[in-house]
Formats: structure tokens, C-alpha cells, sequence
């Protein structure tokens, strides 16, 4: 009856549709606000406090509204001054002298010193929960000497600590000292130093941030507004940029050239540089095979990571470099280099040699034994849905059958994948190394006795369980210097022994994932104008880009 | 009317203790999956974090080795009090407030879908039942059985593609337009709507056939029956013998099966609204899961339990007055 009605009437849903568009469409009043999608939500919660385990804070809690001391551009590999100005240690390296900036104010317009700074370090130290940098392990007092000197006393000479000095959030003394309990405050009206602080709306499905009109840097930053839509995945994100929706994204797209650049390739653009650390591939060194340095070179040189770049990463990166460091941070790569022994090399010959001369014969069906008869059989272990490392595997995989390994890939939901990987309960895997400002964590937290647990204890770090008394030695030796020469010296000699050892397998350089769309706002970093990294997704670094984007 | 009583009661001790092991099932299954809060949201951030960072995680989560039947008896004692913990995704966040902010809306667009699918189902299948081997018999039950064999969220996909991004009718995600604040304004009304009617509609043509269907199969076989032979001997509008003899009889089962779906409209729209970026609990309960937040997942699963408990109680009473000889 009611089909037959519209049948022959269609107007009323006609007219009602219209209606409904025309109340769509009041959507461009006044300025475009910078649309940014960084984080994968469906409805946001209200919490801006730059000091719990980051994650739970909306993005750009510490890199927008808050801000650091200095920060790490990663593009140039140098410390920029930021809230800081300046810093020294004394003859020992046990104590930091770090200069504040002058003239910062608040967001609420009271002034910033160096009070507020070690303020925030002395919270970090009553609340354990809020140390995530772990920084009184080996800090033994925190304090303004004036209102633009702080004095970090070490407990142990540990050099490397200045880079979570120099990271850390800086929050407000005069606010935060009438918090309760700082590990569970929401924060909803964040006061700080920042070029963006004042919340101007929040509702479950997008919230906005409003400029700070008392930014210390004069002039900026030159766009009003940030809006935040939420976007629950990958593919809602790529339809938003395509259709010009989104302004500044940091999303992992496959075929980006023709998926997103070619609808506008005026303005839709990407730029995926290397952040100058490589992703990975694992051998539990506790299996009696893989102790043996020759049996992960023999790996190694099995893979064709020409293959596995093209096939399972898109091309978007190059086959890792021998090291493990790559990018930027090639700087610290030791001059005769290119005389070591090259393991990342495709060669499938040279691994069949290598296996063969250590006797681990092929049987009837062309799989290798060991001489008690044992077939090499192995899992690599993959997160269910990394499409590009499960490719990345697939390929791997391949090519350890070429030279009689038998290697099946396996998935695993994500907390299974973890808890097998900190339990050491892996054969192979794909997988990051830690990141940092040179190369020292990257080694530390793949070599370090200090992290290594038995098999089937959680470690927090070292998951392959690999360590060596000289590298412990070295990192000793690392952390209690802040010569520059001496620091490359005991660089080039973790990289030799990295050369040396084969502790893991170095896949492909590791790439940032950004996308933006120039129509409306102009000056994003690209290849051409590299002020910093384009992608949202290394915080603090993305500060760069806020204050310096400009109205189109 | 006393007899009544006693089988509501009886029904209702019924669901206390299916709730009850509900309640445990839901604290006990959790705690089976590998892995733990802290390490996931440690490996999240890909090696930004320094190992040590773990430790400070851990003192914040409060996480604890208590053994399992301790922290039993703590859950127990705070469901009672109403209090699900402090979610562990969305910290600090209490689990009740991050459940309320997205239950309304799975609510509205699950709910409304599926009062409209069942309504225009049913509908449909008295109609097709009573003009048995008719255009429309022979027509809509193959094609809504063939829209209803595709997965709702791949038909999702299809529609936000089709109607969304290539056409441009519909938008393409969210509950409601930027452009309007929320509240009790006509604009927001509107907007709301305009932004349901094509996650919604995909919900309905794909379940829209399972209730025809059912009520067609039900209401052929009380066509027959000797009451309705009797109404038309008597001489009875046909309407009315369609409507208040055979379709009241026959859309028991259809009832029953309204309250079991209605349960899981709190969980079944979960792929439809993160297609469609629309902010209910679907996505919550993904995030629960995949990032271990057992105070969340429990808040989430128990919305869900009693929901269905509280919608087959309502259901058992409606069958009461639909059907008198529940009342013998």
C-alpha cells in the first residue's frame, strides 16, 4: 500500500532528502580548520594529560599543547632547543646544568621558569606510574637553581639519560601542584605552553583546538584551528583523504601514487622518508641451531629483500643496510664500512656453502637435517592482519626452502604475538628495534645481557635473547661519556660487532607513513623542503610542522 | 492470573542464574587469552618506549598477581556496587562512562534498524503467506534470501562506496554532521538521521528477509488449521482473519526470535559502524579486545548479557498476553 502510494507520489522522500541535504550543507563558515587524522578512534575521550603512559592522551597532548625540552629532529639527526635553551655536564658527567628559555609564558599567561621544570621531574618521582622514562633509576635530585637554571643530579654516570631529559612533557607548576592524583587526572582544560591549547569544542565524534595567543614564538603559529574527526581505520581514512576531507594524516596506504596522488595531483601528496631505523627478522639465538653466528649469516644471505621491499612493502623503503642503521643516522656509520663482510647480500649460494660446510645435509626431500637426524623446521611468527610483514614473511619463507629450510608462516592475534615474543617462545619473527636519538638503543635492546629472562619468563626487552660480554662492556663504556669522539668510537664498535655477530637480521629501513593535502594550507615538509619529518606519528617531532604551516 | 505470577517468577530465577554464570564466564574467559595489558600497550608504540618503560606501566594499571579466585570476589563485589573498573584503553577513563558515550547511538541505529526490519518483515510475510503463490511470493523470498546471504559488512562497504564516495548522496561516516551541535535542536535531529539511513539500511535488507521468511513459514501452517477454516465459514473479512486470527497466532516465534536479536544488536552492529565510522560500541569492544582491557571487555560483554536477558524477560512476558495458553 505505502509503495504504491510513493509509486505514484515519490515527492514527499524526494523533498524530504533535500531537506535533509540542505541541512548538510552549512558546513564551510568562516576558515578551514587543519583536519588531522593520527589516531584510530570511533569516539574520543576527553583526557589531555601529557604525563600518563602516552597513548591514553589525545594526540597532540605532548607535541602541541604541551611541549619538551628539546627536541629530535629526525631529519637533520640533531637536538633542536626547544622550552630549553642550552645544556652542560660537569667533568664527571654526573650532573646536568640545562638552561630554560625566558619569555614563555602559559597558556593562561603566567610565566614559565625553570620552577616548572623540575617540578615536573620531582611529580615523576612521587608518582612511579608516571616515570615511563624510567629517569630516577638513575637521577638523584631535580632542582631550579634560578628561573632559568635546572640542576640534574645523577645517582650513576649515565649519559644517555639526557635524551629523557630532553623529551620529557613540561607541565605547570602553579596547576599541577593542587592535583590529587596526577596518574588519574583527565586534565580536560590543559594549560601550557604550546602553539595550540585551547579546547574550543569536544564531542564523542570530533573535537577542536584553538591557537595559543600567547605562543613564545612571535607570529605563530599562523593557523587558528585544529580539528580532530574520528576515523575507527585505515580504509575510512583513505576515502576522507580522497575526497579532500582530511588536511594532514600519518595512515599506512597501499598504491598510494594511484589510490590517493592521482584523484589531485596538485595537492594530494605523500612523503614517506626513512626514520633511520630498520625493521628486523629474528632468530630465537636460545634454539641450539641459531647460537651458531655462521647458521643466522647463512639466513641472511638466503633472503632476497629486494623481493620482500618490492612485494611486501610497496616499494615504499630499500633493503636494510648491513648495520641496521640507515638514513640520518648513516652518520654514524664507521668508515671502512664497505670492507666487512656484506650478510644482507642476496646469495643463496653462499648460505647453501655455508650450511653445507657445517654439515647440516639435505635429506630425500630436499629439507636440511642436522647430524642427529633433526629436520630445520621452523615457525615464523606474524601478527594477524600486518598484510605487509605477513607478505614480507611469505617471501622469506620462499627463500629459506631454497636452500632446504623448512620455515611456515604463523599469525597470531596481537597479545598472543607479544607474550610469545617476550617469553622467547619463537623459532623466527618479524619485528622493530628500539628507537632513539643514535644508534645506542637500537644495539642496547637487542645485545643487553641486563634484559635477557629464561624462556618462558617475560623479558621487557632483548626478545631473541641474545648478549655478548663485549657489548655489555661497551654500553657500560657509552653511558658514561659525553665526548662526542669517544661516543662514535663505541658506536663504530657496536657496529662491528653487530657485523660480527649477526645478532639479528636487518630486513628493510624503516619508513614513515604522511599524507597531506596542500589545497587549503601550505609549508608541509616534503623532500624538497625538509625542515623535519611529515608524518604525525613521531611525536614530539610534529611540532615543527604545527608552528610552521601556513594559510593557503 | 496467579499462575501467570508464578511462571514470571520462575523465569525470572531462570535468568538470575544464567546471568550469574554470565557474570563468571565473562571474568574467567578474559583472563584465558595470552598476553597482558601492559605489554600490549608497551608493543604498541614499536620501540619508542625504553624497555624500562614496562614498569612504570605496570605500577599505573595496578595490575596484580593476586590469584584468580581473590580477584573473582573483588569483581563480584564491585558489579554488585555497579562500579566496572577503570578502563585500561582509554585510561583513566571509568568503563561506565566510556560505555555510555557509545551505547546511545548503537541503541538508536541497531535499535531503530532493527524495529524497522522486523516490522516490514513480518509485515511482508503475512502478506506474502496469505496471498500464497502470488508476484510478490514469488518474488521477494528468493531476492531477500539472496540480499540476506551476503555479509552485512561487505554489503556496508559496497553501499558507503557506491552511495557515499562515487554518488555523494549519503555521507560518509559519522552520526551527524560537524557543522551542528549537539542537543535538542531539529538540525541535530535531522542530521542524525540523514546519517543512519545508510548504515541502517544495509542492516535491514540483509535481516529484513530472515523475518519474513520465518513469519511466512509460521503463518502457511495456521492458515490451515480448523479456526481459520471455522472464521472463514463464518463468514469473517478477510482482513480480519489475515490479521487477528493467523498473524497473531503465528508471529510467536517471530517474538521470540525479536528478543534474542535484540541482544545482539548490541554487539552485531560492530563491523556496520566501523564502516561507517559511527561512534558506538562496536568499536569499543575491538578495542577492548585487542588491546586487553579486561574492565572494558567485561563492561562491554555485560551490557550485552543483560541486555539479552532483559529483552527475553520482556518477550516472556508479551508471550504472556499474546498467547493464552502460557497462562494455563
Amino acid at each position: 500500500m505505502l509503495i504504491k502510494y510513493f509509486r505514484t507520489n515519490p515527492y514527499p522522500i524526494v523533498a524530504l532528502y533535500f531537506f535533509l541535504i540542505g541541512c548538510e550543507e552549512s558546513d564551510h563558515e568562516g576558515k578551514r580548520a587543519l583536519t588531522i587524522y593520527q589516531e584510530s578512534q570511533a569516539s574520543w575521550v576527553r583526557n589531555f594529560n601529557p604525563l600518563t603512559p602516552a597513548g591514553s592522551a589525545r594526540w597532540p597532548t605532548s607535541s602541541g599543547i604541551y611541549e619538551p625540552l628539546f627536541i629530535y629532529n629526525s631529519v637533520k639527526a640533531e637536538y633542536v632547543p626547544w622550552l630549553g635553551l642550552d645544556y652542560n655536564w660537569n667533568s664527571e658527567n654526573t650532573v646536568l646544568y640545562l638552561t630554560t628559555r625566558s619569555g614563555v609564558k602559559w597558556s593562561d599567561g603566567k610565566l614559565f621558569t625553570a620552577e616548572d621544570v623540575a617540578f615536573t621531574f620531582n611529580l615523576k618521582k612521587i608518582h612511579a606510574g608516571l616515570d615511563t622514562r624510567d629517569s630516577w633509576s638513575y637521577l638523584k635530585e631535580v632542582k631550579a637553581l634560578n628561573d632559568s637554571t635546572v640542576k640534574f643530579e645523577f645517582k650513576r654516570v649515565y649519559v644517555p639519560g639526557f635524551d629523557d631529559v630532553a623529551g620529557q612533557p613540561i607541565v605547570a607548576k602553579h596547576i599541577w601542584k593542587y592535583v590529587e592524583d596526577p596518574i588519574k587526572f583527565t586534565n580536560p582544560d590543559p594549560v601550557g605552553t604550546g602553539p595550540f591549547t585551547e579546547v574550543s569544542r569536544f564531542e564523542s565524534q570530533i573535537w577542536e583546538l584553538n591557537k595559543n595567543l600567547n605562543y613564545w614564538q612571535k607570529g605563530k603559529p599562523e593557523i587558528d584551528k585544529l580539528k580532530f574527526p574520528t576515523f575507527p581505520g585505515n580504509e575510512q581514512v583513505t576515502l576522507a583523504l580522497i575526497s579532500g576531507k582530511l588536511d594532514w594524516a600519518g595512515a599506512f596506504i597501499p598504491a598510494i601514487d594511484r589510490v590517493f596522488v592521482e584523484k589531485d595531483p596538485e595537492n594530494h601528496r605523500y612523503w614517506f622518508p626513512q626514520t633511520g631505523h630498520t625493521t628486523f627478522f629474528y632468530l630465537n639465538t636460545k634454539k641450539s641451531i641459531f647460537t651458531d653466528k655462521t647458521v643466522r649469516k647463512a639466513i641472511s644471505y638466503a633472503i632476497d629483500r629486494d623481493l620482500v621491499v618490492k612485494v611486501g612493502m610497496y616499494d615504499y623503503t630499500v633493503p636494510a643496510h648491513l648495520t641496521g642503521v640507515s638514513g640520518q643516522m648513516s652518520k654514524w656509520h664507521p668508515p671502512d664500512i664497505e670492507k666487512k663482510e656484506n650478510w644482507v647480500k642476496y646469495s643463496p649460494k653462499k648460505a647453501n656453502e655455508i650450511l653445507d660446510s657445517l654439515g647440516y645435509s639435505k635429506n630425500s626431500s630436499g629439507t636440511r637435517e642436522t647430524q642427529n637426524g633433526e629436520v630445520l623446521s621452523f615457525d615464523i611468527i606474524i601478527v594477524t592482519g600486518w598484510s605487509d610483514w605477513i607478505r614480507s614473511a611469505q617471501i622469506i619463507s620462499k627463500n629459506l626452502e631454497g636452500i632446504g629450510i623448512n620455515a611456515r608462516v604463523k599469525t597470531y592475534d596481537f597479545g598472543a604475538w607479544i607474550s610469545r615474543m617476550q617469553k622467547g617462545e619463537f623459532d623466527m619473527a618479524i619485528g622493530w628495534a628500539e628507537k632513539g636519538t643514535t644508534p645506542f638503543p637500537l644495539y642496547k635492546g637487542m645485545m643487553a645481557s641486563e634484559y635477557i629472562k629464561p624462556v618462558g619468563t617475560v623479558a621487557d626487552g632483548n626478545w631473541h635473547r641474545f648478549n655478548h660480554p663485549l657489548a655489555d662492556s661497551l654500553f657500560r663504556e657509552f653511558e658514561k661519556t659525553s665526548d662526542r669522539n669517544e661516543i662514535r668510537e663505541i658506536l663504530f664498535g657496536l657496529q662491528y660487532l653487530f657485523i660480527d655477530q649477526a645478532p639479528a637480521i636487518p630486513l628493510f629501513a624503516e619508513a614513515s607513513w604522511a599524507e597531506c593535502n596542500t589545497k587549503y594550507f601550505t609549508n608541509f615538509p616534503s623532500e624538497k623542503n625538509p625542515y623535519a619529518t611529515l608524518s604525525p606519528n613521531y611525536p614530539p617531532e610534529n611540532l615543527f610542522v604545527l608552528v610552521n604551516l601556513k594559510n593557503k | 492470573m496467579n499462575q501467570s505470577l508464578i511462571y514470571l517468577i520462575r523465569r525470572l530465577g531462570f535468568y538470575l542464574v544464567a546471568g550469574w554464570a554470565a557474570i563468571t564466564l565473562n571474568f574467567f574467559i578474559p583472563r584465558l587469552m595470552p598476553g597482558d595489558p601492559a605489554s600490549i600497550i608497551f608493543a604498541r608504540f614499536r620501540g619508542k618506549l625504553k624497555p624500562e618503560a614496562m614498569n612504570a606501566l605496570r605500577e599505573t594499571f595496578g595490575l596484580t598477581d593476586e590469584p584468580l579466585i581473590g580477584q573473582y570476589w573483588t569483581y563480584l563485589k564491585s558489579i554488585v556496587q555497579g562500579d566496572f573498573g577503570i578502563s585500561i584503553a582509554y585510561f583513566p577513563e571509568p568503563v561506565t562512562s566510556v560505555i555510555a558515550s557509545g551505547l546511545s547511538w548503537t541503541i538508536f541505529l541497531a535499535g531503530t534498524s532493527l524495529i524497522i526490519s522486523f516490522a516490514i518483515g513480518t509485515f511482508l510475510g503475512t502478506l506474502i503467506a496469505w496471498n500464497r503463490g502470488g508476484k510478490l511470493d514469488s518474488i521477494l523470498p528468493p531476492s531477500l534470501a539472496f540480499i540476506g546471504a551476503f555479509p552485512y559488512f561487505w554489503l556496508a562497504m559496497v553501499f558507503l562506496y557506491l552511495f557515499g564516495f562515487k554518488l555523494g548522496w549519503f555521507p560518509l561516516g559519522h552520526s551527524y554532521s560537524d557543522s551542528v551541535t549537539p542537543g535538542a535542536n531539529i538540525q541535530f535531529v535531522l542530521s542524525a538521521i540523514y546519517h543512519a539511513i545508510l548504515p541502517a539500511l544495509t542492516m535491514i535488507l540483509v535481516s529484513i528477509g530472515g523475518w519474513m521468511l520465518s513469519m511466512r513459514n509460521t503463518m502457511i501452517s495456521t492458515l490451515g488449521a480448523d479456526y481459520i477454516t471455522f472464521a472463514r465459514a463464518k463468514g469473517l473479512r478477510s482482513r480480519l482473519i489475515m490479521l487477528r486470527y493467523a498473524a497473531r497466532n503465528a508471529i510467536l516465534p517471530n517474538f521470540t526470535g525479536f528478543g534474542m536479536a535484540l541482544g545482539f544488536v548490541l554487539s552485531g552492529a560492530l563491523l556496520t559502524e566501523i564502516i561507517f565510522s559511527y561512534p558506538g560500541q562496536g568499536y569499543l569492544l575491538l578495542q577492548a579486545v585487542t588491546s586487553q582491557d579486561f574492565p572494558l571487555m567485561q563492561g562491554v560483554f555485560m551490557t550485552i548479557t543483560f541486555t539479552v536477558l532483559a529483552a527475553n524477560w520482556l518477550v516472556d512476558i508479551a508471550i504472556l498476553f499474546l498467547d493464552p495458553r502460557t497462562r494455563s
